[in-house]
């Protein structure tokens, strides 16, 4: 109180500017801790964060975080905050002050910040965030301007591809010309890779080798285009982008168990030559598009799961970061997939390079905000998902919503008679609520004997008592512990069995009254029956909690008194849900006089006189409470019309009330319970949805969420969409976003997509940064090409199958290989495209490759092969989990584990899949050498390989002939020939055995050659 | 990623089918090798680091960082406000149940749970402000590991060694022995958008036993004669077909990567045979002793890798130091298994001369709570716990930093993990601000936009 008056005190001399003890403590510590510590950052000469602690002026007014100081309430003070370095925002940085400092700073602004000779300052509202005008140079920079469709350059001959002749002229300019057609079979090993990730067969490199019709490569790139293998290829490299994952990866890597759904969404697409716009709106907004059949909903739900596969830290303490990361990821991701611009980059502040804005950022966060994405954000987060419609599924589940609505009606019905036989009951028996008060002041004057007969029975004091060891029960099924909740006692907890039971023979030393004691733990009351002889003495015994289930929450309860004579009797506990920790039971005697008040039980007296149990327990316990003055009349009455009174309804009083019922009742409840448990596991995916509520989020200074800017309304970036935007009015504004993300007026989105199938094609884009367009990003080698590709794209009904034709029936793409000193040192980067790229097979080709040659793939498609279930952790601490990668499918089908790549992708440049990749890196490393030498695929593959060439009728040579025909689609030279059969001649064949290992020698040599790992 | 040297060489030694000229124009395409050694940027204290890792979280107050305030509040409410977020409730003020006692010349304050290392501590500088962002294993790891606990980013094993390179190219240059599996995992030494390259190369995990943790793929069931003979086969028709194309340097660095693997295949287990160590060593280190054999393992392992160039290795006790209850046992146990390897491997630095160019780093993803946890227990803490630092460039026999007196908060010249990465990156000769990597639309860096050198630790 005192201190309360004199914090009043301080504020009435403060509000009329007269000194007060305020200013000694102000001049004592205060002034002199901001002069030391402060505003060496935050004064004249440094504004740290805008910041100014100097005056009070400047400290009210604040700085970017808003007001450091509100004036009585240190809670909320920013200063306080950051002085007691228990949040993100820490002064002084590299030192907390002293405990003193910080308890006199604290005092001073409860006191209402007094600041003698401060002239009189209003708190200034929170600045309005500076408006950001973009220069013309960045209005201008070209991947904002509209895609214009460019007019195909000279006079291209009848037939010649477009492709061709924007090519030329970069050719042209540098007196470079195109490299001669590369030779057929080379021809369609590169189409085949390129279009389904898969060799061609010996026998589909023979038939186009013999094909001389006009048409036989356009027949080639329809029948490979129509292939299943293509959605696989060119889905994989979408998923790429996708940052797609069947594992959490981060801090708590949980199985994705129904990401597989997006995957096969994803292929499917491709297959199907989904428009593009679509395919992009799907995945930014498919939950919220309309029309369509069951299939197409379920996926366009599916395809939101681009939102939703993301890395996330699920054990983050704080949900408001975990919130916003996950914004941020999902922002980041879509930006650079779609748009290829780092959206990421704004969180902190604008953008460094490119004009987007921090306002920008929040005003497209806002919409992720008010977007589902997360089940949970408490430690360990759940990520959404969403039932998605099957056919199947949906009849399932009907016929489980007609079981469930007739056992919820059950359930109901008997609900109601038990009610209204038991508030019938209660009636009459609130009018012997008199009788009830009596007998319950008797029982609780009688609890004296229920009173510990002995403080502590374990000491063994009395004389004649029994002491036994809980875990020593004679019958039963409770779990016996000695260490964690038993730990140096040994207590009996819950085995899973229930009822819990434990029934112990023991032998009474004496005829005498005893009292029944217990030691237990509870952390909640678990009441439990005592029957001692056969009879229960007392229905709620063990009922306390005692604070804790551990060692140091046992404690001794008193919980009958029972006459015994000499001999063997039986004490019996049972509960009909999990125990008490049990550690002790006692058996104590009891003196004549103890003995002698020692009345007739609850269940005695309510025998006796007809009363419910369940109230006579519930009025001796309000008894207790009322010494030796029992309640008037009017009291009474109140206390039994009161509803949480003795007369409140509980399972016991019903069971009491009329058994039959109450057990009726009980098992419709239950079977209710079966019922909602058998609900059909309905496919679900991984999905959002949009919040009840939409709302705008305020930027986030330096991206902190503790340091809140300005509110920012849901738009898209200035930069692209202008200033003038129709204000996002209902739903989160994804579907807008998604609308003009997808639109053919975005400038990015057509051009990022079409550079990203001529990288499938070329090696290297038009934008060889083809996840950013933005100013760090390369400038494109052929702006005119890239935008007659992103125009042909639009106009084509956003088909990516048209771009592949337009692509490959150009003569750049059946270019040869061939290395040309000359050309070479003019464009060693080979920007003008003078001949075509060499390339590695990635992991998948490799892979794939290396078991089709063998004659093992197994080409089904879709499903998942994760067996670890949904949301349980892939692998743990020193245990690499059940996620096998031994299967023969294809690559794609085989899990994504992050944080736990499958070692044959890891080795070979398999893109981290917690980030989105539109081009992978190409390193050459030994691991990649000892992948072929070592690896359980190579051995797999090679062994099949072996086996079925030993097969082959003929000589070694027609084998060898096999082999390389297998491999390379080719015959082997006679040098090569040679070469091989020498090979096999010096290792030993002797045996069997030795015969198969000498083979998968070779073939080990075959699939590492440079000729199998390469396309030309 | 070969270099001009590498090409020319090749050349030089009966490898040059191709005209020189070529060679040169095709090794301009792809210039260098991203592993060959590199310049610091300016003189380095420390070539290399060997990170010993208590995963898990190691107390403080019962390891290094004396509160004898804790002692004489013990049972009391700890009398200032605990953090916002915090990873579970504790209770009042938990006296360490262990005596300390001032040990060598530094006088630095020891606990009885570390008897070996108390005998070394003069090459010891301590570190006892450490604070870190992160109260839950998986981010405190991330964060530790890789500066953030928000996104994937590349380890620091993988910035060092794309700061560095690698001085021995028939060894992975970043190894870690038996890491975890969990909390990050693979990203705690990936190389995330670094190339792949600098990713750390697992010795087995934390499930497998340190003898039997080996390099990926490094051995399989092809004899070695046969292999060789396999190559042999291999790299004829490999050069044939180069010579047929015309000079690519992939082409010519696979043919190459395929011989360094094959060395690699003797060379990575010749580091990890360990039978060739003397007695006298393999009884320091404790391998004949089933207590001390795992980590005394993973120790000499470490030794030998530093000795033979690798640039970053780190060892790792996973995931025993969390004891959130049953405390007098399980740091009593923890210690026992680390305290003998760890303080041999300083001595055998030490006489062989390695000591003063190779950094040692101790410490966990962060301490526990002064505060109870049930009787004999501690929660995660990230507000305060020490880390100690020896060899190459550091001011040893000192302490830097203090806590408050209960060992709660640290209190002054606080250290966070982006300091220590920036202290590390220091004295192996590289500025931790112009260490960057480009990609996203921006340069990054270890230690983002963070990070001071600590001063106050180097010599």
């Amino acid at each position: 109180m005192q201190r309360f008056l004199s914090a009043v005190c301080l504020l009435a001399f403060a509000a009329e500017g007269r000194a007060a003890p305020a200013d000694e403590q102000f001049e004592k510590v205060v002034r002199p801790l901001l002069l030391n510590k402060c505003v060496s950052c935050h004064g004249e000469t440094k504004q740290k964060g805008d910041l100014r602690l100097d005056s009070l002026e400047a400290i009210l007014k604040g700085g970017e975080s808003g007001p450091a100081l509100v004036p009585g309430k240190p809670e909320q003070s920013l200063i306080v905050t950051a002085v007691r370095h228990n949040e993100a925002l820490k002064m002084p940085p590299k030192e907390k002050l002293p405990a003193a400092e910080i308890a006199a700073l604290v005092a001073w602004v409860k006191a209402g910040a007094v600041w003698p000779d401060a002239k009189p300052v209003v708190p200034a509202p929170a600045k309005p965030a500076a408006v950001r005008t973009f220069t013309a140079e960045e209005k201008a920079f070209w991947a904002f301007q509209p895609v214009q469709r460019p007019k195909v350059p000279g006079v291209p001959g009848k037939g010649a591809n477009p492709i061709d002749a924007f090519l030329a002229e970069g050719l042209k300019a540098k007196g470079l010309a195109q490299a001669p057609a590369a030779d057929k079979r080379a021809l369609v090993r590169r189409l085949t890779f390129d279009l389904t990730g898969l060799p061609p067969t010996a026998a589909e490199v023979e038939a186009f080798e013999k094909d001389t019709a006009p048409d036989a490569w356009d027949k080639l790139v329809d029948r490979l285009l129509a292939s299943p293998a293509y959605g696989e290829k060119w889905g994989r490299r979408w998923l790429d982008v996708a940052r797609y994952a069947d594992s959490n990866g981060m801090d708590e890597n949980l199985a994705h168990g129904n990401a597989w759904r997006y995957r096969d969404y994803v292929v499917r697409s491709f297959n199907a030559d989904k428009p593009f716009d679509q395919f992009v709106r799907e995945q930014i907004a498919g939950d919220l598009l309309p029309g369509g059949t069951p299939q197409e909903r379920a996926d366009r739900l599916t395809a939101t799961g681009f939102l939703v596969i993301g890395p996330k830290m699920l054990a983050e303490d704080d949900p408001m970061k975990m919130r916003m990361d996950i914004i941020d990821e999902q922002l980041d991701t879509l930006g650079q997939a779609f748009l290829g611009l780092t959206l990421g980059c704004a969180r902190c502040h604008d953008h460094k390079f490119d004009p987007i804005t921090a306002a920008d950022y929040y005003a497209l966060a806002g919409m992720f905000y008010s977007t589902k994405s997360m089940r949970s954000y408490g430690v360990v987060a759940q990520w959404h998902e969403r039932p998605v419609d099957s056919m199947e599924g949906s009849a399932k589940l009907a016929e489980y919503e007609k079981k469930r609505a007739a056992a919820s009606d059950a359930a109901r019905a008997a609900e109601k008679r038990l009610r209204d036989a038991v508030s019938a009951r209660l009636d009459a028996e609130r009018k012997r609520a008199s009788v009830y008060a009596e007998v319950g002041a008797q029982l609780a004057r009688r609890r004296d004997p229920l009173r510990l007969a002995v403080a502590d029975p374990s000491k063994g004091e009395v004389k004649g008592s029994v002491l036994v060891e809980a875990e020593n029960y004679t019958r039963g099924n409770a779990l016996k512990l000695t260490d964690g909740y038993g730990a140096g006692i040994g207590v009996i907890i819950n085995s899973g069995k229930l009822p819990n039971v434990a029934e112990y023979d023991i032998e009474v030393p004496a005829d005498g009254t005893y009292q029944i004691a217990l030691r237990y733990a509870a952390q909640t009351a678990r009441p439990t029956a005592l029957s001692v002889g056969g009879k229960v003495v007392r229905s709620d015994a063990a009922g306390e909690a005692t604070g804790s289930w551990n060692p140091d929450g046992q404690k001794w309860f008193a919980e009958a008194a029972v006459p015994l004579k000499k001999g063997k009797t039986t004490v019996r506990l049972e509960c009909a849900g999990p125990f008490p920790h049990f550690d002790k039971l006692a058996l104590l005697p009891l003196s004549k006089e103890q003995s002698a008040a020692v009345g007739p039980t609850a269940e005695e007296v309510a025998k006796e006189k007809n009363l419910l149990l369940p109230l006579v327990r519930a009025f001796a316990k309000a008894a207790e409470k009322w010494k030796d003055k029992p309640p008037t009349a009017d009291e009474l009455a109140k206390l039994a019309a009161d509803a949480n009174g003795p007369f409140k309804r509980t399972p016991e009083l019903d069971a009491a009330v009329d058994a039959t019922l109450a057990t009726d009742a009980k098992k419709a409840k239950d079977e209710l319970a079966a019922v909602e448990k058998s609900k059909p596991a309905v496919d679900e995916a991984m999905a959002v949805e949009d919040d009840a509520k939409p709302q705008n989020v305020r930027v986030h200074l330096r991206g902190n969420h503790l340091t809140l800017g300005v509110e920012v309304p849901r738009r898209f970036p200035v930069i692209v969409a202008g200033e003038k935007q129709a204000p996002i009015t209902k739903g989160s504004g994804r579907l807008e976003l998604a609308e003009w993300v997808a639109s053919k007026d975005n400038p990015l989105t057509a051009r990022v997509m079409a550079n990203r199938v001529w990288l499938g094609h070329f090696g290297t884009g038009l934008v060889r940064t083809p996840d950013n367009f933005g100013r760090l990003g390369e400038r494109p080698t052929h702006p005119e090409l890239l935008d007659y590709l992103a125009s042909e794209l639009v106009a084509s009904g956003w088909s990516v199958k048209h771009l592949h034709r337009l692509i490959v029936k150009s003569a750049a793409y059946r270019m040869g290989t061939a290395y040309d000193a000359d050309k070479f040192r003019t464009d060693p980067e080979n920007r003008t495209y003078w001949r075509f790229n060499r390339r590695r097979l990635d992991a998948e080709e490799l892979r794939d490759g290396m078991l089709a040659v063998s004659g093992i793939l197994d080409r089904t498609p879709g499903g998942t092969l994760l067996p670890t279930k949904n949301r349980a952790y892939v692998n743990s601490t020193g245990g690499r989990g059940a996620v096998d990668f031994s299967s023969p499918r294809r690559s794609i089908y085989l899990p994504v584990i992050r944080s736990g790549l499958f070692d044959a992708f890891q080795a070979n440049d398999f893109p981290d899949p917690s980030t989105p990749a539109g081009m992978r890196t190409q390193t050459t490393i030994p691991a990649q050498a000892l992948f072929h030498l070592n690896s359980a695929v190579a051995d797999q593959a090679t062994e099949a390989f072996t086996k079925s060439l030993l097969g082959v009728p003929g000589d070694d040579a027609a084998r060898v002939r096999e082999a390389f025909r297998r491999t390379y689609a080719r015959a082997p030279t006679a040098t090569e020939t040679d070469r091989v059969l020498k090979f096999l001649a010096a290792s030993d064949v002797s045996t069997d055995a030795k015969k198969l290992k000498a083979w998968q020698s070779l073939c080990r040599v075959l699939l590492s050659s440079a000729e199998f790992a390469f396309v030309e | 990623m070969f270099s001009r040297r590498d090409m020319l060489q090749s050349a030089a030694t009966g490898f040059g089918l191709l005209a020189l000229a070529d060679l040169l124009a095709a090794a301009e395409a792809k210039p260098t090798d991203p592993l060959a050694p590199k310049k610091p940027h300016f003189p380095a204290k420390a070539k290399r680091v060997i990170f010993l890792f208590m995963h898990g979280g190691p107390s403080h107050v019962d390891t290094f960082d004396h509160k004898p305030k804790l002692t004489e509040d013990d049972g009391k409410p700890l009398p200032f406000p605990k953090p916002r977020v915090v990873s579970g409730e504790t209770g009042n003020l938990l006296a360490s149940p262990w005596k300390f006692k001032r040990h060598g010349q530094s006088g630095a304050t020891v606990s009885e749970l570390f008897p070996h290392l108390s005998t070394v501590v003069d090459d010891l500088c301590f570190i006892k402000s450490m604070h870190g962002s992160n109260s839950r294993h998986g981010g405190a790891l991330l964060e530790l590991h890789t500066g953030s606990d928000t996104f994937v980013r590349p380890s620091m094993g993988s910035w060092v060694t794309y700061g560095l390179g690698t001085e021995n190219r028939d060894l992975p240059g970043f190894v870690t022995i038996c890491p975890s599996l969990s909390h990050g995992g693979v990203n705690n030494y990936s190389s995330a958008f670094l190339p792949a390259v600098y990713q750390g190369t697992p010795l087995g995990n934390a499930g497998i036993s340190s003898d039997k943790a080996t390099v990926p793929f490094i051995a399989g069931t092809t004899p070695r004669t046969q292999q060789r003979r396999e190559l042999d086969l291999l790299g004829e028709m490999d050069r044939e077909r180069l010579t047929h194309l015309g000079p690519d340097p992939a082409l010519e660095g696979r043919i190459q990567s395929f011989e360094m693997a094959f060395r690699m295949q003797s060379a990575a287990p010749e580091v990890q045979d360990l039978s060739k160590e003397t007695e006298e060593t393999k009884t320091l280190y404790g391998l004949n002793d089933p207590v001390t054999a795992g980590f005394g393992r993973q120790c000499l392992m470490a030794r030998r890798f530093a000795e033979a160039g690798v640039r970053f290795v780190q060892c790792s006790h996973s995931y025993h130091w969390d004891q959130h209850g049953d405390l007098r046992k399980g740091h009593g146990r923890n210690a026992l298994a680390v305290d003998k390897p760890i303080t041999a491997l300083l001595t055998d630095l030490k006489r062989r001369g390695l000591l003063k160019d190779t950094l040692v780093v101790w410490g966990g993803e962060f301490g526990r709570t002064p505060t109870a946890q049930g009787k004999d227990g501690r929660d995660h803490h990230p507000h305060a716990f020490t880390y100690w630092l020896a060899g190459g460039g550091v001011r040893a026999g000192t302490t830097y930093g203090t806590t408050d007196e209960y060992g709660f908060y640290a209190a002054t010249d606080k250290v966070h993990f982006h300091d220590l990465h920036a202290t590390m990156l220091h004295l192996l000769g590289l500025d931790h601000t112009k260490l960057t990597y480009r990609h996203a639309g921006r340069d990054f860096r270890l230690t983002d936009v963070h990070g001071e050198v600590v001063k106050g630790v180097l010599a």
